[in-house]
């Protein structure tokens, strides 16, 4: 029996050990870089980077690492890229030890960006670009594309205070058949009538007028930010993104929403099946000539390179129809977004990289490895040499006479259970099987609303 | 004396297998019960207490019960179906002389080996409204007007989900009831027989009754497996859409934890489908329940 007991007591001993040897080593490599840091002018620093490797890919970040080592002697980088980013670094955060930089957009579907606007839980940047640029002799802030840092996606408290680092700039819009719009003569529309118009050419050559990403349908957002921004201007825009009940009872959202609906019960208007088609099914079905438009970014001809397509299919970038035919065309513009966690290790050296990241040559070598351009003054130019033929092309026409806006939904206050965008936009699947009407969804939005509003 | 060192000894035996029980799922299911009377976000700071206000608010969330809805729909039909297919098949495999049996099982548990992910994908392109097999196959019949945007519409998106599920499942079952059946008396059925009974009458009279016990136990796994499958299921397939037609329990419970940072509001929720399903099983267990001979 004895014998038993003290095998019994060996095997236990040894599962501890292995327990214990599995939790005991992060915090030795975490506790490793603690006690240089108390040491003034530490020369061994470590710096945690964790990125979200989309279409983007990791190559930069793991470049501008080295770059940084070179230039800051004695300080190492870690970069961790991953697809699923948001969900590797939540446990780390929520264990106190947060990477030092992130680069994770607040849509991703980990919501971890998400939650910590909603926690405070991000370290103020106000400081960084009130700083001087690594590279020329003037405020950081300035190099920044106008108007970025000041919107909720940059500041998203609404309190002045800078809490997140603008990486790439996207431009999204609706895209076309180039090849068929020349072959065919066919004009572009610059208002929502001419395109709704276009439906019986659509129909002459074979194709619905409109798609969209069915089961992800807040890419319509793309369509219907600048839709109310050309109906409603700032005003109306502001009260559709900041959560304004009020917005919904107006003659603008009205008339928005009802795009939607005109586009449901046009016949033809809608490409069969939309509703159920994923972003990469509705994608294909569009370029091989299944429809005429679709919403997408800049990114559009990256992201579905391998692909089939019809016939000499060429990308073109429309931007969005307004209400005006006097009004220039639109495009929606959005930034990908940077931060540094509140609890994180090295701040001051996190805002050093970040301060490092936004130099000529590294906005260069962004271009050269993303094929993307930063939201920075003049990147577009810095970088053309590197985009694909179509995003340079979507740049090139916001810079001659599309006018390319921002606007995003601001964050929910915490305690608010709803997210209106979502709900918003689940209701497109709706409207396209005409099972609601514009005003059913817009008095839904108005209760949807005014819950935010409670909590505010 | 010898009794105490007896006990003694079990308990030392059953240390280990507690301890990892305790701190893997005794302690989370805890916590689960505790965070769901809190307003946070998942991350630790700001964590609010509140009481049952997240519970009352999920009863006033349309999408709630709507998804406790297509959860139920689910748990309802899926395992009414399969369990019945899998039992027919079983027995046709068992008592029909085919030649063709080993090729037959092996079909038919395929799917079983599948990754659910797989499964999903494969059957959004059966499903696919344009170049679909099952639209391809209505139309050159010349039943357009019956192919529908199957995962689109809200008539028609939960039984084409039911669809794939029973269709993943019925192989799993039926390989159970393969191996229960093997030990029901070849002479039960000779007598039978003799007495005129017919291939139905026999089913119903002494397979159904032989495997009862096995049958309880498949009807609480089925319950508890479209629980889990139909999450993977419904975000490859549907994304919870159209509007949250396809929307259940665990794909909303998922949304609002890690991708709206509503994390006390989803431990709410799932205390609702774990009281749900315990409750559930504790049905369908007293239900079936039988004398057993």
């Amino acid at each position: 029996m004895k014998s038993i007991f003290s095998k019994m007591f060996i095997l236990l001993a040894i599962f501890t050990i292995i327990l214990a040897g599995c939790s005991s080593e992060k915090e030795g490599s975490s506790e490793a870089t603690t006690p240089e840091n108390g040491e003034p002018e530490a020369k061994s620093e470590v710096l945690e980077v964790a990125v979200f490797q989309g279409g983007y890919g990791d190559a930069f970040w793991k470049q501008l690492a080295a770059n940084f080592e070179k230039a800051n002697p004695g300080t190492k980088v870690n970069v961790t890229a991953n697809p699923d980013i948001g969900n590797i670094i939540r446990p780390k955060i929520i264990a106190g030890t947060p990477p030092d930089v992130v680069y994770l957009n607040q849509t991703d579907p980990s919501g971890v960006t998400q939650g910590l606007i909603k926690e405070q839980g991000l370290t103020d940047l106000t400081d960084l670009f009130a700083g001087n640029a690594i590279d020329e002799d003037k405020p950081l802030a300035l190099k920044i594309l106008p108007g970025v840092l000041e919107s909720v996606y940059m500041s998203p408290y609404g309190d002045g205070k800078i809490y997140m680092a603008p990486y790439n700039y996207n431009v999204m819009g609706l895209w076309y058949n180039k090849t068929l719009f020349d072959d065919k003569g066919i004009a572009l529309p610059k208002t929502w009538d001419e395109l709704l118009a276009l439906n019986s050419v659509a129909k002459e050559n074979d194709r619905a007028l409109f798609t969209y990403q069915g089961t992800v349908p807040s890419y319509l957002e793309e369509i219907l930010i600048p839709a109310v921004y050309s109906l409603g201007g700032q005003e109306a825009l502001d009260q559709m993104l900041e959560y304004d009940p009020e917005f919904w009872k107006s003659e603008t959202a009205l008339t928005v929403l009802g795009i939607f609906e005109k586009i449901a019960n046009e016949e033809n208007a809608l490409m069969n099946g939309t509703v159920a088609l994923d972003h990469t099914q509705s994608q294909t079905s569009f370029m091989q000539g299944k429809a005429m438009f679709i919403p997408n970014g800049n990114w559009f001809e990256g992201e579905m390179a391998e692909a089939p397509r019809e016939d000499g299919f060429e990308f073109g970038f429309l931007g969005v129809p307004t209400f005006n035919a006097k009004d220039p065309l639109l495009a929606l513009n959005s930034v990908e977004q940077m931060y540094i966690p509140k609890d994180a290790k090295n701040p001051e050296l996190a805002k050093e990289f970040l301060r490092f990241m936004y130099s000529e040559e590294n906005i260069k070598l962004n271009g050269e490895l993303t094929k993307a351009s930063m939201a920075v003054v003049g990147a577009s130019d810095i970088v053309a040499e590197y985009l694909s033929e179509s995003s340079y092309n979507v740049f090139k026409a916001v810079e001659s006479g599309m006018y390319s806006m921002s606007g995003n939904f601001a964050p929910v206050p915490a305690g608010v259970n709803v997210d209106p965008r979502e709900v918003l936009f689940d209701q497109v699947a709706s409207i396209m099987n005409k099972e609601m009407t514009v005003q059913e969804w817009a008095d839904k939005m108005y209760e949807v609303y005014s819950k935010v509003e409670e909590k505010k | 004396m010898k009794n105490k060192k007896r006990a003694a000894f079990i308990l030392f035996c059953i240390l280990p297998t507690l301890l990892i029980f305790s701190i893997f799922i005794v302690y989370p299911v805890t916590q689960v019960f505790i965070k769901s009377m809190y307003s946070s976000s998942g991350f630790g700071n700001n964590e609010q207490f509140i009481g049952f206000a997240n519970f009352i608010e999920l009863f006033q969330d349309d999408i709630f019960l709507q998804s406790i809805k297509n959860t139920g729909f689910l748990m309802l039909v899926v395992p009414v179906i399969t369990l019945f297919l899998s039992l027919v098949f079983a027995s046709i495999l068992s008592l029909g002389e085919l030649r063709e049996k080993h090729l037959y099982r092996t079909i038919f548990f395929f799917p079983s080996i599948l990754s659910f992910v797989v499964i999903g994908i494969l059957w959004a392109f059966i499903y696919h409204p344009n170049m679909g097999i099952v639209n391809e196959v209505l139309n050159w019949m010349g039943l357009e007007q019956f192919a529908l945007t199957w995962l689109g519409s809200k008539d028609t998106v939960l039984w084409a989900i039911a669809l794939v599920m029973v269709w993943q499942a019925v192989g799993y079952y039926m390989v159970m009831y393969l191996a229960g059946m093997d030990s029901i008396p070849k002479e039960l059925y000779e007598a039978a027989s003799l007495d005129g009974a017919n291939a139905v009458q026999q089913f119903f009279k002494i397979t159904v009754p032989m495997l009862w016990e096995i049958i309880r136990i498949t009807i609480i796994f089925s319950i508890n497996g479209v629980l889990n499958i139909s999450f993977v299921l419904v975000i490859v397939m549907t994304g919870g859409g159209p509007n949250n037609s396809s929307q259940v329990a665990l794909t909303y419970m998922y949304k609002q934890a890690f991708v709206n940072a509503n994390f006390g509001y989803a431990m709410a929720i799932a205390v609702i489908v774990f009281s749900v399903s315990l409750l559930l099983s504790f049905i369908s267990n007293k239900l079936t329940e039988r004398e057993t001979h």
